[in-house]
């Protein structure tokens, strides 16, 4: 059997691709993956420990986050529609309106 | 049955839905809301009635209705309190609130005034507030009331607002009253950090506490370790403050006559039964505290005797018909004053009633003859009304005939029981003494101004075109003035102690006994429980002269009415002459000063720009420091919300970058304090 580390190491792995992508990227497409590479280390680590401990709880929350996931999608697309509306474009550092 | 004591907030709340319903529907009502003030106060009064019988009938009320605040020292409620004292007191001012609201029906109503649903909330107010006083039960729940009938004052004599008078006579009665008040609150705080408690009556009432706080079986709070009986004078001085302010005594009896300017019913209300008479009524109120502290009751004394005299003084040059009244109120308080500092708390509260009828009787006879003269107030322009307007002088005739002190009208009675008894402590206590001497002086005064403004008014050939043709009044104006009068006539029969003590008649000193608690009452709280208390720690003790109490009694009688009968006969040389002619030039440079009372106004004006440095100091230090500190951490806080409020880019990367730092920062401190590394 695997040793738990190496699917923990591999989470901490997407998850850092993750955040670069989301601190560096500047198209809002970008950084829709980013965040779904994110939430898929988290899962990793759920699932890790699920088997690891042998109980079920973590698969359940994993389910859980796919399907947030799925919800978030649909939101952040439609934010990137509008944004692509108004600025024809999806560039984030373009709308800077809603600052001090 | 129903017990009358359930019924004792209603008489309270009754004005006070009137002064509502005359607030907000009085343009819609007929006479602007008078009937409702009628009808509320009608109601009172019968419920007063009701209390006082069943109080005859033996039954006393203490009672806490409502805690408003409490902590672990003490706890601040609003109570009742039903004695003998305090169900006397109801009756009066229900009394006379009723009837100054049919009066006005006359004085306001008919004679076209405009804003009269103002006029009649103001007295419907002031009539609960007087009444909340009334039966207040701590001495807190007094002072929040006392400051509301100061209110109710401010607003009724500046009725007349739009003319320069009123508001600023206004203003002064509020601000001379509440400069006194400011000492009373600093008494209010001081007996609750004294005794934790501010009941007036009762077991663990203050003057209780105090009581045994003088035996050593309470451990009483003072500051700076003063010894217990000092501070309780100086306690007692502090309350005595708002006492002078509101009873109008010397210094702060300013207000007094300038307050003339309100509508003359109004006048009434206050000297009678309301705001005058809330000071003497809070001294007898809390008498058993000032009973243990001798020093205070002689300074009472003096200050009662001195303000009889000055008052008086002043009254006699007065030309116009309300000055004179104001100034022989003030005198009058003075005596109340006294008795109450030579420990008399019956001739006191005697004097207090019969004050009251005699008193709301000459201002609302006054109000009828102003009312008859168009308002024109100067007695040299009256004379002669005698003929036009019998009941308005038949009754004013017995009222001055009681204010003067002559036999056998009211005001003789409790007039001569309050000198009596003066002068029987004074023969022991110099201090009381001199306060007897000057109130004994101003009895011929009192007699003198007090006929000379009847001759003047009434007597003569009329000296104008309005006193040869006076409006005639109606029934609303005499109906108050017949009740009254008969009241001035009689209602010093129902404590003849005098005769008492001569012929040995038993029973015809009723309020000596109601005020003793023979028909019950709360234990320690009444004449003889009092009695003791000035004779155990104040050492008050009757004297005599020539060893026999029938003698002293004599000669007190005697001196008091031969004086008040020769100030009358001196007016009725002086001012008894078809066309009466002015007698105070003959005063000379005197008359200057009493006419211009004493310069009291311009002194105190003058005191009080000296107070400009101290003044202008304090408003450097607010403006400076107080508003210096608020402004400077407002500005701190504004520099630094513009500061911070940079972070804010706009930018959906910076806002990421600050989540994963901070996420960064929470890891590290987690690791650091749980120890990872």
């Amino acid at each position: 059997m695997v040793p738990v580390e190496w699917y923990l190491i591999l989470a901490s792995a997407v998850f850092c691709i993750g955040l670069f992508g989301v601190l560096t990227r500047r198209d809002a497409l970008y950084f829709l993956m980013s965040v779904e590479l994110m939430m898929n280390a988290a899962n990793i680590n759920l699932v890790a420990f699920a088997l690891y401990y042998g109980d079920l709880t973590g698969q359940v929350f994993a389910l859980f986050v796919i399907a947030l996931a799925a919800a978030e999608v649909a939101i952040g697309i439609g934010i990137i529609l509008v944004l692509y509306r108004n600025f024809g474009e999806t560039d984030v550092t373009v709308p800077t309106e809603m600052r001090w | 049955m129903v017990d009358a004591f359930a019924y004792v907030p209603a008489i309270v709340l009754l004005p006070f839905f009137s002064f509502l319903v005359a607030l907000g529907g009085g343009k819609y009502l007929p006479k602007g809301g008078a009937f409702g003030g009628i009808a509320a106060t009608a109601g009172s009064f019968v419920l007063s009635i009701w209390v006082a019988v069943t109080v005859l009938g033996g039954r006393t009320y203490n009672e806490t209705l409502y805690t408003w605040a409490g902590g672990e020292q003490f706890e601040l409620t609003f109570g009742l309190l039903i004695d003998p004292l305090s169900a006397l007191m109801l009756v009066i001012v229900t009394l006379i609130a009723l009837l100054v609201h049919v009066f006005s029906l006359g004085y306001m109503n008919d004679e076209g005034e405009t804003g009269l649903p103002r006029y009649y909330a103001g007295l419907g107010l002031f009539t609960a507030s007087m009444l909340g006083f009334v039966v207040a039960d701590n001495l807190l729940m007094a002072f929040m009331f006392f400051e509301l009938v100061g209110l109710c004052s401010y607003l009724l004599i500046g009725f007349h607002f739009r003319q320069e008078g009123p508001p600023s006579a206004a203003k002064k009665a509020f601000l001379v009253t509440r400069f006194g008040d400011y000492f009373f609150l600093i008494g209010v705080v001081a007996v609750f950090a004294t005794f934790g408690t501010a009941q007036f009556a009762g077991d663990g009432s203050f003057p209780v506490l105090a009581e045994q706080a003088l035996n050593g079986e309470f451990d009483a709070w003072t500051p700076l370790g003063l010894d217990v009986g000092t501070w309780f004078t100086l306690v007692g001085l502090l309350v005595l403050g708002g006492v002078v302010g509101k009873s109008a005594q010397f210094p702060l009896h300013t207000w007094l006559p300038d307050a003339m300017e309100g509508p003359t019913p109004v006048s009434a209300l206050i000297h009678a039964a309301t705001m005058v008479a809330a000071g003497v009524y809070l001294v007898a109120r809390m008498f058993g505290f000032y009973a243990l502290t001798p020093t205070t009751l002689a300074i009472i004394a003096f200050i009662g005797g001195f303000t009889a005299l000055f008052a008086a003084t002043m009254g006699v040059v007065k030309e116009e018909l309300k000055q004179v009244l104001a100034y022989s109120t003030i005198s009058q308080y003075g005596y109340m004053m006294l008795a109450l500092g030579a420990g008399s708390y019956v001739a006191a509260t005697f004097h207090l009633m019969t004050h009251a009828f005699f008193k709301a009787l000459l201002f609302l006879g006054a109000g009828s003859v102003i009312i008859a003269m168009h308002h024109n107030e100067n007695m040299w322009d009256m004379g002669g009304l005698k003929d036009k307007m019998p009941v308005t002088y038949a009754t004013f005739l017995a009222g001055s005939l009681a204010l003067a002190g002559i036999f056998p009208f009211s005001g003789f009675w409790s007039k001569d029981e309050i000198l009596y008894e003066a002068f029987i402590h004074g023969l022991n206590e110099p201090l009381l003494l001199g306060g007897w001497i000057m109130g004994l002086l101003a009895v011929p005064v009192t007699a003198f101004y007090t006929f000379r403004m009847v001759f003047l008014t009434f007597h003569g050939e009329p000296r104008s075109a309005l006193a040869r043709d006076p409006e005639p009044v109606r029934w609303n104006v005499k109906g108050p003035l017949s009740v009254l009068g008969v009241l001035a006539v009689v209602a010093g029969f129902v404590n003849m102690v005098p005769v008492q003590k001569l012929l040995g008649v038993e029973g015809i000193d009723l309020l000596s006994q109601w005020l003793d608690n023979e028909f019950g009452g709360i234990e320690g709280v009444g004449y003889s429980a009092y009695n003791d208390l000035l004779a155990t720690y104040a050492g008050y003790e009757a004297g005599t002269i020539a060893g026999s109490e029938e003698i002293t009694l004599i000669v007190a009688a005697g001196l008091g009415l031969g004086l008040a009968v020769l100030g009358l006969l001196v007016a009725w040389l002086l001012y008894r002459a078809p066309e009466p002619t002015e007698h105070t030039e003959k005063l000379g440079g005197a008359k200057d000063v009493l006419y211009n009372n004493y310069y009291q106004d311009e002194f105190q004006v003058w005191l009080a720009y000296r107070t400009e440095d101290v003044a202008g100091g304090a408003n450097v230090f607010d403006q400076g420091v107080i508003d210096g500190v608020v402004n400077g951490i407002s500005s701190v806080s504004l520099a630094g919300g513009e500061r911070v409020r940079r972070i804010q880019t706009g930018l959906v990367t910076h806002y990421a970058a600050m989540l994963t730092l901070g996420l960064v920062a929470l890891i590290v401190v987690l690791g650091v304090t749980g120890g990872w590394f």
